[in-house]
């Protein structure tokens, strides 16, 4: 069938095959988007997190049929976005990535984590990005680089 | 892991979904959120040939107060839930569990319709609706009728949803200033599915006191004799415990269970915390 | 000869030591880390291999519908291809053949039986779907314990019984241990089997490369060199014909740390079809299908006096290697490495190790953080609490007592390794310090409320890292990993490039070799260019794991760059009218007192206006040098870990409070890069103690096949670690660097199941297995009560 989405701002029709999944349509050279990462194909596992029509959702779980007329943004989408460059600044500030695979996940749960809730406590912090997750870093590296990237963007908000 | 192939079509109201359901006598399969049955998908465990996405229509994403009850769309989201998006007929509880339900993406996109539907046993919105006395509206080749929520879950993956059938909303009693909840889950790490889960509602002012208690692989039981106990109690104390737990194991006892003495502990904390919570 | 400002030559120290910021970050940031599902590269063709859905069976037939039979490919259609035969060089080891698909037979749930080949991976799967296989049933062995005793039914023919090796290492005393000890302690514990999980599952894809007529073969592993060397014995293709490359990799933690069934597979496709080929793992394969870990059976005595002196350890382990032995490190390198290690960082007067590994119908074992470490360590440290709980002495100063001092570094333990340096009894008082077992025996008072116990554990161990030739010989290994390689190259402009045989995915290599070349070239590290991972482009090495990387790498960096830096300075001190000796390399730039002259007119003169040289001088400025540390054992980091948890009685939930890690690693190159290691590898400790496991039922089946049941600690599960640091350089590594990547992953299942047991010994509960699942403890809850009734 035929869809049409807005992919990091450019409109795009394309033919694909109705069990295509939002991933790998991505993922596709046609696209490009390889930042979306596959870690489980299942949900769980946070890499291939995206934005839809302003809400982060998982791409893995996601029929690209089922999105058409959706705007979508991915990590590419996001350079020169202010928050999503703090949070990379802090990220590499505090050692928040090693391998790399789940950072694009985690830089886009972040971000909405931080525009939804600024204020979040550590815990609360925690609670909310637990849908992500990382294999390599234990984590205290990423909560470190959100809590300041957060705290910056508090700030450059007032 | 990828799905097998498939037909994707979008209905655009309810009755163009059961029309498309009708054509196939058995292959065709509601799709809302998306966020249990596509991974399924992707595993190839979930035989079928058709997806039929009511995830946009209309009707299915309204809800209504009128009074007494809120009526529910069943493809409202969890998220929409959890960020007051859609008012809370249960003095916040419907608010608290949804936001801790798996994780912020899934919540973004799943339904309570599609939760309903699907009656993963440790479901957390299932104890919930059974506990307020929800009305199921459900639409299919005959017309519309109404599951009262006692009548709705049959045991594990299995409801009273026949197959061409399509949940449409949930209608949910509004607790009064004095109504109270409890809801208690255990769970080994955040977002997964719970162990057991269980729900309580005290509302002295309509006369609705539940327990309902959910566990893995077990159709969810409603606790008679601990919501009798919860009745007639309006603080939690040490006594109350004791009697719940007597009242509790009597409530086992009439079900038939007895199952891993682990799990009874298990199910038996649940309960009692959930009670607590609700007798603050 | 330019003028050169002071600012710039002013610039602070930038080498080893300094907490720098990675290299690495800037491309995974913008999303341009580029893996192997990333690879674009035309005509690729995706495969998806039909496994087996049994655990044991011979094949009796493959019905593949004909339309599709030019797609799918058993082993008779990929040519002259050898299995592997990975074995230890020991009469008594006993081999096996692991044919990368199945021949006529299959010995557990997830073997390759045949790839599908489709434009799209959805497509081969569809194909998968289309063969039937009919298996003919034979009996199904999982349990090691009884294969260990010679109960079970073979697995492989020809053996009399499903024992691949018995390791019994013994030392010292033994009759005199046991005839001076006042206290015996005794327990049997158990470490269950476990998945590795990388978030990047494995990979491989290869072509014929027909400009250069080479398979390349781009694989997601740590070690390329040496899948190039065993694959080309396998495949019939020589080395000089094979490019192996690994992109960038997504984490590794050992499981891509072997030669792997889908490996040779892949390759040997490509060497029939005009196409690339690719296979990506995807989770459920992962889960089922990928080496696994641990699942360590123990039956542990400890002999000791009253005043709590450690005399000797008898320790038996039966380790389930599952069915077949992993290229390089056989299916016996876990449980020898538990026997191997057990001793730990005590003294005592003697040790005897008995190490059984078995063959099951599960999938094979390979590396996995910690190795068999992980498992010693739980079942000696578990040890060590029930000594201290036996003769009254606090947990900390049972440990602190026994302990190997400073003072008698380099030590030659009982086990046989040479202990280098280190002050193992500091890191326990520094470990109490920062715990406060004070507040923790305070709480303890109101243990009991609301169902909830505290606790206090500990673990001591220590970490045998960068371990050359000697060690590997010793171990029977068929491969001996004894060095490694560098080249360092200056490009006519004057910039340095690195060129190494380890393979980083996650380690910071890109940026702390990098600081190494600083340290000795006066180089900007953020300018040096660091390849890794091809073996088109670094010298023969022998890739990243046993944490041996920074030791081994770093030092054949260092080699290379000082002897680099010798020729700089010659050529520098020509242009500068100084003698060699008397110049300085810093910020890129020879410098004598207040003069200086920039790199880039050195290389100018040593690539393109040699005439500029002085005489004698060759052109050229580059050079490839090996580096082999000086103690064959390696050297040997450590740490105690401390922890504070609470249980709940009334759910079987663990909560971890607060965690203190006291480390020593030795010279420290990058501080950030340290602390994340231990970070790291304590999250995947908590996995180990508390959440992971992957169960099989008695017919072979795996119970735990997606991240539902298979459960992975995230954010709220993993706290922050408070990291204590000592630094004891080792004396015989380069810089006295010390290895030390898997030290959170060994010491935390111990610490965690030793507080559990602190919290819950005043109501006479044990537990002595892992996970600690609330089901477990529950039922140990369970028992203790039925006991006391």
């Amino acid at each position: 069938m035929l869809i049409t989405l807005t992919i990091n701002g450019k409109t795009t029709t394309a033919e694909i095959e109705d069990r295509t999944l939002l991933a790998d349509f991505l993922r596709a050279p046609a696209q490009g988007c390889t930042s979306v990462h596959l870690g489980c194909e299942h949900g769980v596992c946070g890499a291939c997190t995206v934005i839809m029509d302003g809400q982060i959702r998982r791409s893995c779980i996601a029929l690209a049929a089922a999105c058409d007329g959706a705007s979508i943004v991915t990590l590419e989408g996001l350079a020169g976005d202010e928050l999503t460059e703090r949070l990379k600044a802090s990220f590499v500030k505090n050692h928040g990535l090693q391998c790399g695979f789940c950072t694009p996940g985690m830089i886009i749960s972040a971000r909405e984590m931080i525009t939804r809730n600024p204020a979040m406590e550590e815990s609360e912090l925690r609670q909310d990005m637990s849908g992500n997750l990382c294999r390599c870093t234990g984590f205290s590296g990423i909560v470190n680089a959100i809590k300041e990237a957060a705290e910056a963007h508090r700030r450059a908000s007032q | 892991m990828k799905p097998p192939p498939l037909v994707y079509e979008r209905a655009e109201s309810v009755s163009d979904a059961v029309a498309i359901l009708a054509e196939m006598e058995w292959g065709a399969r509601v799709i809302a959120g998306g966020q249990s049955l596509v991974p399924m998908l992707n595993l190839r465990l979930a035989p079928l040939i058709k997806l039929v996405d009511i995830s946009r229509i209309e009707d299915l994403r309204a809800f209504s107060d009128d009074g007494g009850r809120v009526v529910y769309g069943a493809c409202l989201r969890h998220g929409e839930f959890e960020d007051g998006a859609v008012p809370d007929c249960a003095n916040g509880m419907m608010q608290r569990v949804a936001s801790r339900i798996a994780y912020r993406a899934i919540r973004n996109r799943g339904t309570i319709g599609g939760s309903v539907a699907l009656a993963d046993p440790s479901a957390d919105w299932i104890t919930v609706l059974i506990a307020l006395g929800a009305i199921f509206t459900v639409a299919g080749p005959t017309g519309r009728r109404e599951i009262h929520a006692d009548e709705m879950f049959l045991g594990p993956y299995t409801t009273a949803l026949g197959e061409h059938d399509i949940l449409c909303s949930i209608s949910l009693p509004k607790l009064s200033a004095e109504g109270r909840t409890g809801f208690y889950k255990v769970i080994r790490k955040a977002g997964e599915y719970p162990m057991t889960t269980a729900s309580v509602v005290r509302d002295p002012a309509t006369g609705l006191n539940a327990v309902v208690l959910g566990a893995v692989n077990r159709p969810q039981l409603r606790l008679r004799r601990s919501s009798a106990i919860l009745a007639a109690s309006t603080r939690w104390s040490d006594d109350v415990g004791a009697a719940l737990i007597d009242a509790y194991g009597e409530d086992l006892a009439a079900a038939g269970r007895d199952g891993d003495p682990y799990e009874r502990k298990l199910c038996e904390t649940t309960v009692l915390r959930a009670v607590q919570q609700a007798l603050r | 000869m330019e003028n050169t400002t002071e600012m710039e030559l002013s610039l602070g120290p930038r080498g080893i030591g300094v907490a720098m910021t990675r290299n690495e970050d800037a491309r995974f940031l913008a999303g341009k880390g580029e893996y192997l599902a990333d690879l674009n590269i035309p005509g690729t063709q995706e495969v998806a291999f039909l496994r087996s859905p049994v655990a044991h069976g011979i094949i009796r037939d493959i019905d593949i519908p004909p339309e599709y039979r030019s797609q799918v490919f058993l082993l008779s259609d990929l040519g002259d291809i050898n299995p592997v035969r990975a074995v230890l060089n020991h009469p008594d080891f006993r081999a096996s053949d692991f044919p990368a698909l199945a021949d006529g037979r299959v010995r557990y749930v997830g073997e390759c039986i045949a790839m599908c080949v489709a434009p799209t991976r959805a497509e081969a799967e569809d194909i998968v779907q289309q063969i039937s296989v009919d298996i003919e049933d034979l009996p199904i062995v999982t349990d090691a314990v009884a294969a260990a005793e010679g109960l079970t039914p073979v697995i492989h023919e020809g053996w009399p019984d499903n024992r691949v090796f018995v390791s019994k290492p013994s030392s010292g005393d033994m009759a005199r241990a046991m005839a001076e000890a006042e206290i015996v302690i005794e327990r049997e514990l158990n470490m269950n089997r476990q998945c590795v999980v990388s978030l990047e599952g494995r990979g491989v894809l290869a072509y014929q490369d027909r400009r250069l007529d080479e398979l390349v073969i781009y694989s997601s592993t740590q070690q390329p060199h040496m899948i190039r060397m065993v694959l080309a014995g396998l495949i019939n293709v020589p080395e000089h014909r094979m490019r192996v490359v690994a992109p960038d990799v997504g984490g590794g933690f050992g499981v891509k740390n072997n030669l792997q069934s889908e490996e040779i597979a892949i390759a040997a496709l490509a060497k029939v079809v005009p196409f690339p080929v690719r296979w990506v793992e995807d989770r459920r394969e992962h889960l089922v299908a990928s080496a696994q870990a641990r699942e360590h059976y123990y039956k542990m005595k400890l002999f000791a006096r009253r005043d709590g002196t450690l005399l000797g350890i008898d320790a038996r382990v039966v380790v389930n290697a599952g069915a077949y032995s992993i290229w390089p490190w056989t299916s016996a390198m876990e449980c020898n490495m538990v026997v191997g290690i057990m001793p730990g960082p005590y003294k005592m007067l003697a040790y005897r190790g008995h190490g059984t590994t078995v063959v099951t119908n599960k999938p094979p074992h390979g590396p996995y953080r910690g190795v068999g470490r992980p498992g010693a360590c739980f079942a000696l440290e578990r040890m060590m609490d029930e000594l201290a709980r036996e003769v009254g002495i606090s947990q900390d100063e049972i440990r602190r007592m026994n302990m190997v001092t400073p003072d008698e570094m380099p030590y030659l333990t009982i086990a046989g390794k040479l202990y280098d340096s280190g002050d193992f009894p500091l890191s326990v008082s520094k470990a109490r310090d920062l715990i406060d077992p004070e507040k923790i025996r305070h709480l303890k008072r109101s243990n009991g409320q609301h169902g909830v116990y505290h606790g206090i554990g500990w673990a001591s161990y220590t970490e045998q890292t960068a371990h050359g030739t000697n060690e590997w010989l010793s171990r029977n290994l068929s491969e001996v990993f004894g060095y490694e390689a560098a080249t360092a190259r200056f490009t006519p402009d004057g910039k340095l490039i690195l060129e190494v045989a380890i393979q980083n995915h996650g380690q910071g290599l890109e940026t702390t070799l990098a600081q190494v070349a600083a340290t000795e070239l006066g180089v900007d590290p953020r300018d040096v260019v660091v390849r890794h991972g091809d073996t088109a482009v670094s010298p023969y090495g022998l890739g990243t794991f046993a944490s041996r990387s920074m030791v081994m790498a770093g030092g054949a960096v260092g080699r290379a760059c000082e002897e680099l830096g010798k020729k700089v300075k010659r050529i520098g001190a020509h242009f500068l009218q100084a003698h060699p000796e008397q110049v300085e390399l810093r910020n890129n730039h020879v410098c004598v007192g207040s003069r200086s002259v920039p790199f880039s007119e050195v290389t100018r003169a040593a690539f393109r206006h040699a005439q500029d040289l002085p005489p004698g001088e060759e052109p050229g400025l580059q050079i490839s040098l090996t580096y082999q540390p000086e103690s064959g054992t390696g050297a040997f980091s450590y740490a105690t870990h401390a922890v504070h948890v609470s249980v709940d009685i009334h759910t079987g939930l663990v909560t971890l409070h607060d965690y203190v890690v006291v480390h020593d690693c030795g010279t420290i190159v990058n501080p950030m890069i340290v602390e994340g290691q231990i970070q790291g590898g304590l999250a995947q400790g908590i996995g180990n103690a508390l959440y992971e496991e992957s169960p099989y039922d008695t017919e072979g089946q795996p119970l735990a096949s997606t991240f539902l049941d298979y459960l992975l600690p995230g954010f709220p599960e993993v706290p922050t670690a408070r990291i204590g640091h000592i630094e004891s350089p080792s004396p015989f590594t380069r810089y006295g660097v010390k290895g030390m990547g898997e030290g959170g992953a060994i010491g935390a299942p111990a610490a965690i199941v030793n507080g559990i047991n602190d919290a819950l010994a005043e109501l006479g509960v044990e537990i002595n297995e892992t996970p600690v699942s609330p089901k477990r403890l529950l039922k140990a809850l369970q028992r203790s009560v039925e006991k006391t009734a």
